[in-house]
């Protein structure tokens, strides 16, 4: 029998980028609160400290800031006919572990989606009708819009400390900014960052090619910063070990520099570390939880949490894996397109397009992880989906993340790989290569879906959760138009040499190439159970004491990032949990 | 004297030595102060590679990344150090990864590692299979051939032309990875001697405070490198 | 020797009280400064109020022990003063104390039983607080404070000093000036700062120098050395006022948010300044931190707010000084000497070329008082160990500077501090590999 701890009021699984906010908000109304977290505790110093953060070996490649897929990983098919095999080392995303998430080394890209993204599935049919909409196509709208989120992505832009310029200020588009965004009430936080000479070129191409350039929208400290919270950041100085590490100097937006401090001082609020949720837990009627189970490192045992409120923000995969082992939401059955939990799994698509210029200098060790000049000239709004034959779009961007030689070294193609012609092209070409990337959608199809694995398990004898997950020609169609649309830009820039890597028709899945850590959906928002596993403040359906959190409430992934709009309806939530649900528990739709 | 098969051979060890001679000559200039001569390749005492496995690394490796023309070879960046020691910590066992069977060595490459094997198996696996071929088709194993024949056996593995168990298939690729790793590695880890590999790429490794560059632009960054332990180069 | 010392100290200790008894001095315990009325009652939390701003936690708590419980090891020149329970318990503690036995403690350094406190309980200052707040802090301390039953250590100085009635002279010397307050008059905002910083907050128990007997010299703002900075514990209490005030560049407000958050766009607080910011400051209300920062800055404040938030504070440029250095700096020439090498390899990250550091959360380190002090420990301690300003109230980040002991040898650090030190219009006096090697044989600063 499990030990079992004295019951709080609220708790939090996961303590996040998600979890965070949950925790400081919650604990504002006094209530006894208790984080999770399966990962150690991380603070700037010790844990990211200069210069031992400094190190491509240990977080770039070994990765050492992650998850552990020793301790718990998801197996991956392509297609039902393919048996799933354990995702055994880290390839294609990274999930975080630890305080702070994957908050500590993301890299900072903060968008908010565009109005017509959440509601998709309107926006086509209105404009092209039902039928541009292909059979195993199964995206929606969002239950929430835009206009409702708006003050919720603001607030966490400002608890965030986001650095950039407003194209659409209430309405008014303001040249230098994005205008084909959203609107904001208000500009961002700090201005944007200076910008490198690739985004330079880059920026001046755009220009001439008539588009739109804007600063991409970074979780970076332009300047020295202090949040609604009192927390604080510095100016980042363009370290170049920025995504995958956690930021020495304080410029980074995470958990650390604008939450965690500030939450650890209230006397109501408690977190525990190296402690897996392994279930939620449910009371005898199957209508609520009455806690969570999980594994505590330290004394190799489980431990019975009990709560009367249950957030689960344990990142995407986490949570439906959760929902998955304890039964919420009716696990989703693609034979028959009936049940919820683990629908509408979504990615990302990706592209782009490098560049070499034997003259130029491009320091790409001078960078951060959100740096660089975009356009969204080819966004979801900005196209003819009719006429192009795909639904999607895609924002590029251009600039320096990090010059780290493990991991980012372009070489023209027919460089060798190895031996005195490889030794030779690195002299030759580090410094001199710069990119441009498309950032594209990635629809929610029936047959891209999460379940229980049948042959593998975890540590705990859980099985493992199953991602059955491969592109559709809509996306890889969505691809090939950047394609087109971006090579005449690339070759007006007159580089040396360029080339080209959009994937195109047939392209499979591949787990082994880092592609993005942007998983979405599986226990997606709708407006009716049936339709998804959680209402629109993102309460579960059947159990209307847990909330949950994160990308996994998205219905099908947009163009962008997901952090600015999860970001955004965490606070949208423990909004209406704190003036809604907390006066009266009960469920809110 | 002849070369012992499987041993380093006589020419392996004078590039070890060539190797050594001039990292030392390296370690009395005045920006490496902190830089103490490291002991030679053959001195060095080893965590993980047995003697036939460290004479193919130190061969293999020194084709990979070759010591002629600009530039430091791997031998100079002391890479087979670099891969010993990764392949005897964490890294070689496969400790964060999920190793739990069943395992489908043979399932598509798309979906990753399924080798039972952990990195340091496939080295210990791979290098006498890969040495056999060699003999059986070169007549000696790879630290035994002559640095064209060297080449031409690894490009066949590189290809696919060494029939393998799918087990250690990889092996061409990991052993590729793991020479970039040591190549450019803080020099904490075994390789990139001296931080050589930094210098003649450019890279000022472990500053990492760049803030009034990002607009002195197309100026190429004169500093040279410092290391986590405070090496200057 | 120390023996030889000793009793000389001794002759000269009892020479003076000779002298003493001949003109003969009665102790006198000092009247009430106020006449209050007897059923007057304090506000609500006035009581707490004054115990914060007067710092009586960090001197009368052990380490782990029961706030105000006593039993903190206070070092001295003399030996080890232990500090005393001044919960409301019978026994251990001041239970048994009236009203007039606290002000006398309070005033004069006096017990009941007319013996004499040890001057680590700094009534050089207390002496000017108001009536009114000694009450309040008498009625909270008898009524607002759990009794806890605490026997604490007695201290036991070697001869002389542990003839408490030595004390006379010294006192008689020391308590030169009268009990109360008397305001300067500026402004009422900078007599209210003048109150706090005089009375309760004894800033002058630091930031004032000290004369040959271990006496504040300087314990209010009429005279010359107040608060013209003082030494502890190898520490510099950089001067706070008079012409020599090292804030002299400060605003009022950036004044009033060090003191608030520890912080402010120019410095961090460290060593024992970051206590009296954990410990005291941090409780006071804005009025109160703002009133001090105009009286030390002899101007008033133009808010009311300290340490606003919701803040993009741009960064500073070099300034005349630091052009040059920065100039050099950013240049990043391969052949630059070691030092700026040095600065570049290793803090250019945080606080910049221009020697700037970042408002409220990387300190300047151009004409810093720490790094130009001629105390070098702090300085080096804090390359070698790091630093950190505590979590406050409205600053709840803990600001953590990272420690270079692995990373530099002594000899790094030392050409790292003389370029410090003659920097950015720096012009402080070089130090040696072995100024470093002692503060890295003793202990961390944090």
């Amino acid at each position: 029998m499990a030990r079992q701890e004295k019951k709080k009021d609220v708790v939090i699984v996961g303590l996040g980028w998600t979890g965070a906010i949950a925790g400081i908000e919650l604990a504002q109304d006094g209530l006894e609160i208790v984080a999770l977290e399966r990962g150690p505790d991380q603070s700037t110093v010790p844990n990211f400290k200069y210069p031992n953060q400094i190190d491509e070996l240990k977080y770039g490649v070994r990765l050492k800031m992650m998850q552990k897929l020793s301790q718990q990983t998801v197996t991956v098919r392509r297609n039902e006919d393919e048996t799933a095999r354990p995702y055994r080392k880290l390839g294609s995303f990274l999930p975080g572990n630890g305080v702070g998430g994957a908050g500590t080394h993301w890299n900072g890209l903060n968008w908010r989606p565009m109005p017509e993204e959440l509601k998709l599935k309107s926006y086509v049919i209105e404009n092209w009708g039902e039928d541009i909409i292909a059979e195993d196509m199964t995206i929606g709208d969002y239950p929430v819009s835009y206009d409702e989120l708006e003050p919720y992505f603001t607030q966490f832009e400002k608890v965030a400390g986001i650095s950039g310029y407003a194209g659409n200020l209430n309405g008014e588009i303001r040249e230098g900014g994005n205008p084909f965004e959203g609107w904001r009430s208000e500009d961002f936080p700090m201005p944007p960052l200076p910008r490198t000479w690739d985004s330079q070129k880059f920026h001046d191409a755009c220009i001439a090619s008539g588009y739109h350039p804007f600063p991409a929208p970074a979780g970076i400290a332009s300047t020295a910063y202090v949040n609604p919270y009192g927390m604080q950041m510095g100016p980042c100085n363009f370290c170049g070990f920025c995504e995958r590490y956690g930021c020495y100097q304080y410029s980074k937006s995470s958990p650390q520099t604008t939450i965690l401090d500030a939450l650890k001082r209230k006397p109501n609020f408690s977190y525990r570390t190296h402690c897996e949720v392994l279930r939620v837990e449910m009371a005898e009627d199957g209508k609520t939880a009455t806690g969570v189970t999980y594994f505590d490192e330290e004394a190799q045992e489980e431990v019975f949490q009990p709560a009367d409120l249950v957030i689960l923000s344990s990142y995407q995969l986490n949570n439906v894996h959760l929902m998955l082992v304890s039964g919420i939401g009716e696990p989703y059955n693609p034979a028959t397109g009936k049940g919820v939990t683990g629908k509408n799994y979504a990615y990302q698509m990706n592209g782009g397009i490098s560049m070499f210029f034997e003259d130029d200098n491009f320091n790409p060790f001078v960078g951060h992880g959100a740096n660089g000049t975009c356009i969204d000239d080819f966004a979801i709004n900005q196209i003819d989906f009719g006429e192009e034959g795909f639904i999607g779009g895609a924002y590029w961007r251009s600039g320096t993340f990090n010059g780290q030689p493990i991991r980012n070294m372009p070489l023209p193609k027919g460089t060798p790989a190895w031996g005195a012609g490889w030794k030779e092209g690195i002299g030759r070409w580090y410094g001199h290569a710069m990119s441009i990337g498309s950032h594209g959608s990635n629809l929610a199809y029936a047959n891209n879906y999460l379940d229980l694995d049948p042959n593998y398990t975890d540590r705990h004898g859980r099985p493992l959760m199953r991602m059955t997950f491969d592109w559709h020609d809509n996306d890889l169609r969505m691809n090939q138009f950047m394609k087109s649309k971006m090579e005449p830009l690339a070759k007006s820039m007159n580089p040396d040499i360029m080339q080209v890597g959009f994937k195109g028709p047939g392209a499979h899945y591949d787990v082994r190439p880092y592609q993005t850590t942007h998983n979405t959906g599986g226990h997606i928002m709708s407006e009716t159970p049936q339709e998804g596993v959680v209402n629109r403040y993102c309460q579960a359906w059947d159990k209307h004491n847990v909330f949950v959190m994160g990308a996994g409430n998205f219905v099908q992934n947009t163009q962008y990032n997901p952090t600015g709009l999860l970001g955004g309806l965490a606070y949208w939530t423990v909004q209406a949990i704190r003036t809604q649900y907390l006066p009266n528990p009960r469920p809110l739709v | 004297m002849t070369d012992i098969p499987g041993l380093p051979s006589r020419r392996s060890f004078l590039k070890g030595s060539a190797a050594g001679v001039a990292l030392s000559a390296l370690a009395t200039s005045a920006s490496a102060e902190k830089a103490e001569a490291p002991v030679s390749l053959e001195d060095y005492k080893r965590e993980f590679l047995n003697d036939a496995e460290w004479a193919f690394v130190m061969a293999a490796t020194a084709r990979l990344i070759p010591s002629e023309g600009d530039g430091p070879g791997a031998i100079e960046a002391r890479v087979p150090v670099f891969i010993d020691r990764q392949l005897a910590g964490d890294y070689g066992s496969a400790e964060d990864w999920y190793m739990e069977g069943p395992h489908d060595a043979s399932a598509s490459p798309q979906l990753g590692w399924q080798t039972p094997l952990t990195p340091a198996e496939v080295y210990r696996q791979a290098i006498p299979a890969f040495d056999a071929w060699c003999s059986k088709t070169h007549g000696d194993v790879f630290a035994g051939l002559a640095a064209s024949q060297q080449d031409e056996a690894l490009t066949a593995l590189q290809n696919g032309d060494v029939e393998l168990q799918p087990e250690v298939r990889d092996f061409f690729s990991i052993l590729l990875a793991n020479t970039k790793e040591g190549y450019f590695a803080d020099p904490m880890y075994g390789g990139n001697h001296g931080m050589q590999s930094w210098v003649y790429i450019g890279f000022p490794g472990a500053r990492a405070a760049f803030r009034e560059w990002p607009e002195r632009h197309n100026i190429k960054y004169p500093l040279g490198p410092v290391s986590i332990s405070g090496e200057r180069a | 020797m120390k023996t030889f010392l000793r009793i000389l100290a001794g002759l000269v200790v009892v020479g003076v009280i000779a002298l003493l008894a001949f003109v003969f001095v009665p102790v006198k315990r000092s009247a009430p400064t106020q006449n209050l009325a007897a059923d007057w009652q304090p506000e609500e939390g006035q009581g707490q109020y004054v115990m914060y701003a007067g710092d009586c936690v960090a001197c009368h708590t052990a380490e782990g022990g029961e706030p105000l419980a006593g039993g903190r090891p206070i070092e001295s020149p003399m030996g080890t003063i232990w500090s005393t329970n001044i919960t409301p318990d019978p026994k251990t503690g001041i239970g048994g104390w009236s009203l007039d036995d606290f002000r006398a403690a309070m005033v004069d350094g006096l017990m009941p039983d007319g013996t004499h406190l040890y001057p680590a309980m700094p009534y050089e200052n207390f002496r000017f607080m108001s009536e009114a707040d000694i009450r309040a802090l008498y009625d909270y301390l008898m009524n607002g404070v759990e009794p806890e039953e605490n026997r604490v250590q007695a201290t036991q100085l070697a001869f002389p000093f542990n003839q408490r009635w030595g004390l006379r002279a010294w006192n008689w010397m020391a308590l030169s000036h009268e009990a109360g307050f008397k305001p300067l008059g500026a402004s009422e905002m900078q007599d209210r700062g003048q109150y706090l910083v005089e009375g309760a907050g004894h800033c002058a128990a630091c930031h004032s120098p000290r004369n040959e007997l271990m006496m504040q010299d300087g314990v209010t703002a009429s005279q010359k050395t107040f608060l013209a900075g003082g030494v502890i514990d190898g520490w510099e209490a950089p001067a706070l006022y008079g012409p020599n005030s090292t804030i002299a560049g400060w605003s009022v407000e950036e004044t009033a948010n060090y003191l608030a958050t520890g912080r402010n766009a120019h410095s961090a607080a460290n060593g024992e300044m970051a206590l009296v910011v954990e410990h005291s400051l941090q409780h006071l209300t804005d009025a109160d931190n703002l009133a001090i920062a105009a009286f030390l800055k002899g101007k008033d404040a133009e808010t009311t707010e300290v340490a606003g938030v919701m803040k993009a504070m741009p960064q500073p440029e070099a300034d005349a000084a630091g052009e040059e250095t920065a100039a050099m700096l950013t240049e990043a020439s391969p052949d630059m000497p070691l030092g700026p090498r040095l600065y570049l390899d290793n803090c250019s990250g945080c606080h910049f070329v221009t020697g700037k550091g970042a408002p409220e959360i990387f300190p300047e380190l151009e004409n810093n008082p720490m790094v130009v002090s001629a105390e070098v420990g702090p300085l080096i301690s804090v390359i070698l160990n790091g630093a950190e300003v505590p979590s406050t109230e409205k600053r709840p980040m803990k600001l953590v500077m990272q420690g270079y002991a692995e990373r530099l040898d002594d000899a790094e650090v030392a050409e790292l501090v003389n370029f410090l030190r003659s920097s950015w219009g720096n012009d402080a006096a070089a130090i040696a590999a072995e100024d470093v090697a002692k503060v890295r044989a003793a202990q961390s600063t944090h």
